[in-house]
């Protein structure tokens, strides 16, 4: 997507000021954004755009999914959020899915980040090394 | 005790599950050979992408929340949605002896048919050139086989000599012949089993050129006997830019593989205006700015760092080189165009083909006032500089003389003898193609010249007479040759040994 380097910039500002202590804040969010339809500046619907997909990716940061093969028993689920917490900061949201297709082990994504220890990727691995 | 044994348990479970940490990113949109990645928060420039499928990416365009990449294979199989990975490797390629007498991609995998080749090194396709303190200067030969080449625009091993000129009038055929001399050269060398002859190997990368070129090139190559000293990359025409636009980086890996291993190599860049197209196309589906004549501003840098990759290297680090001679086709005789002026300004020379002499007759087309060599001639025999000296001059003022005989019949014996001479020193540098001279007999033919032997010849004769000479020192007067090859230089003995052969030839030539 090329966006105009205004556009990037207005987005980032707004992006900025949407913190507080570190954390996305819906309130200022949902101002930030009410101030600029108010005004309207030039490109503001792309500037919203963009504002929407860094608001996105920053979520996503923040956020951490969780695949295994087989649902989880409650205790190990609490387990795991509280580890990743501990890992990423207290505000990681979690969410758990169930992928028979990784045939067993478990996978997490947070943001770019994956950790997979699923018996389909160990598969996949040894079929690239032979 | 029950408590260690439980912590071993532990530790040996921990070894059994292997937990792979990993960078991806979501493709979010894909075509033209070209992959946005969004993610990849890790990935690093020029680092391999995986894709699902076994396909592969090169990341080029780091952005704020994307990553653009190039596709390497099928680009089909990817679609919007897959995840990437990145790899923490750079692309590389085999290189080594092994590859040699094959045809192969850019990647490095066989297109021939000959089974997969079997080398265990690899080596990255971008690699920082040679600095100062490992290089030294050009001083030994490439001997093309060309006699209007060795004896006016020398080549030296380490050197990078572009050769330039219109499509169609002879470019190709310049580096197949020198290919071809290598190989003789190389041969005779194993045969007599010289131990201090350097072989040179032999790369011909091929960029977006046509198959049935590239097929003719190995056709010929094959037939000449001169694969087992070649390697021949193809990219050609029906591949696509991203495997163009890295085709000729993958061949300077091949070729410094021989330079670290204190070996030569020489390495065909056919041509670098169709690399430089195929870069175009990239950076502009990579949405890179565009400058003069819509290349990106880094045309220049992609050129400049691939050909400072041909260098000779100290004897301390192997003494081994790299010579590059890339190829330039330039429009209707125009080296003002961007790409040639920037490829002229890197190179250490040009060869300059014309379209004129090549129609009439004069082949190889090459122009005498416009082809230099700014280092070559440090690296000239002795018995070339020797015979060859002032042929360049001679020539040039023949031109000069030539456009001004034109006007008027009454001329002076001095001017008259300038224009025999160089009429006659143009019918020798005429040379058929695939038909390398070796060094000694070019020393004998252009000695015959200097001395006057050729000029009782008719000009329309001289090829003739050039031909049957060398045949009959050939079959005659091999010890001679040899004594000029093993020499490398004239001393009085071979000159009076040179005279004598001569009077001898021109006895029984009518």
């Amino acid at each position: 997507m090329q966006v105009k380097k205004e556009v990037r910039q207005i987005a980032r500002e707004m992006l900025r000021v949407s913190f507080t202590d570190g954390q996305l804040d819906r309130g200022r969010i949902g101002s930030v954004v009410d101030s600029l339809l108010a005004k309207k500046p030039r490109n503001y619907l792309k500037i919203v755009e963009y504002y929407k997909r860094l608001l996105r990716l920053e979520a996503e940061k923040r956020h951490a999914r969780i695949e295994t093969a087989a649902p989880l028993d409650p205790e190990t689920a609490s387990q795991i959020s509280l580890n990743l917490g501990r890992r990423y900061g207290a505000d990681l949201t979690t969410e758990f899915a169930v992928d028979p297709g990784l045939l067993g082990g478990m996978r997490i994504r947070v943001g770019s980040d994956v950790w997979d220890s699923s018996v389909r990727n160990r598969l996949e691995r040894l079929q690239q090394q032979l | 005790m029950s408590s260690i044994l439980e912590e071993i348990e532990t530790k040996i479970a921990g070894l059994k599950t292997s937990t792979t940490k990993s960078n991806v990113g979501i493709v979010r949109e894909t075509g033209d050979g070209v992959a946005r990645i969004e993610g990849l928060s890790d990935v690093m420039l020029n680092e391999m992408i995986e894709f699902p499928g076994g396909v592969y990416g090169l990341a080029l365009n780091l952005e704020e929340t994307e990553v653009g990449a190039i596709l390497l294979g099928d680009a089909t199989k990817i679609s919007e949605g897959d995840e990437a990975k990145t790899t923490g490797r750079l692309l590389s390629v085999p290189v080594g002896k092994a590859l040699l007498g094959r045809v192969v991609n850019t990647l490095g995998e066989p297109l021939d048919g000959k089974g997969e080749i079997k080398s265990d090194t690899f080596y990255p396709l971008e690699k920082i050139a040679p600095g100062v303190i490992k290089r030294r200067s050009v001083s030994q030969p490439v001997q093309t086989g060309i006699m209007a080449i060795d004896a006016m625009i020398p080549i030296g091993r380490g050197q990078r000599e572009l050769i330039i000129g219109d499509r169609a009038t002879g470019k190709t055929t310049i580096c197949v012949d020198s290919i071809i001399s290598q190989a003789r050269l190389n041969k005779a060398a194993e045969n007599a089993r010289d131990k201090d002859y350097r072989p040179l190997y032999c790369i011909y990368v091929a960029i977006g050129q046509k198959n049935s070129n590239v097929a003719r090139v190995l056709a010929v190559l094959e037939k000449e006997g001169a694969m087992p000293y070649t390697t021949i990359l193809s990219a050609t025409a029906s591949d696509s830019a991203t495997n163009q636009y890295l085709a000729p980086f993958a061949g300077a890996a091949m070729g410094e593989w021989f330079m670290d291993n204190g070996m030569d190599a020489l390495i065909i860049y056919d041509d670098l205006s169709k690399h430089a197209v195929a870069y175009r196309q990239v950076s502009l589906v990579l949405k890179r700015p565009s400058g003069r004549e819509a290349y990106p501003g880094d045309v220049f840098y992609l050129h400049s760092r691939l050909l400072e990759r041909a260098a000779r290297v100290s004897d301390e680090y192997g003494g081994g080189s790299v010579t590059a001679l890339p190829i330039i086709e330039t429009q209707a005789g125009d080296v003002s165009a961007y790409i040639p002026t920037n490829v002229i300004s890197i190179t250490d020379g040009q060869i300059y083909l014309e379209t004129d002499l090549f129609y009439q007759g004069v082949r190889p087309a090459i122009s005498v006032g416009l082809s230099v060599s700014r280092v070559g001639s440090a690296a000239q025999i002795k018995a070339i500089k020797q015979v060859a000296g002032k042929v360049k001059l001679d020539l040039a003022q023949f031109r000069e003389l030539a456009a001004f005989a034109q006007f008027g019949s009454d001329l002076d014996t001095a001017t008259k003898a300038r224009l025999d001479r160089g009429q006659r020193i143009v019918e020798l540098f005429k040379q058929k193609q695939y038909n390398p001279i070796s060094v000694e007999e070019q020393v004998s033919v252009m000695w015959a010249m200097q001395n006057g032997y050729i000029d009782s010849v008719p000009v329309e004769r001289v090829k003739e007479f050039q031909l049957k000479l060398q045949d009959w020192l050939q079959t005659r007067k091999e010890p001679m040759l040899r004594a000029i090859r093993e020499k490398k230089q004239l001393d009085q003995d071979l000159e009076s040994q040179l005279k004598s052969v001569l009077e001898e030839f021109k006895t029984t030539w009518q």
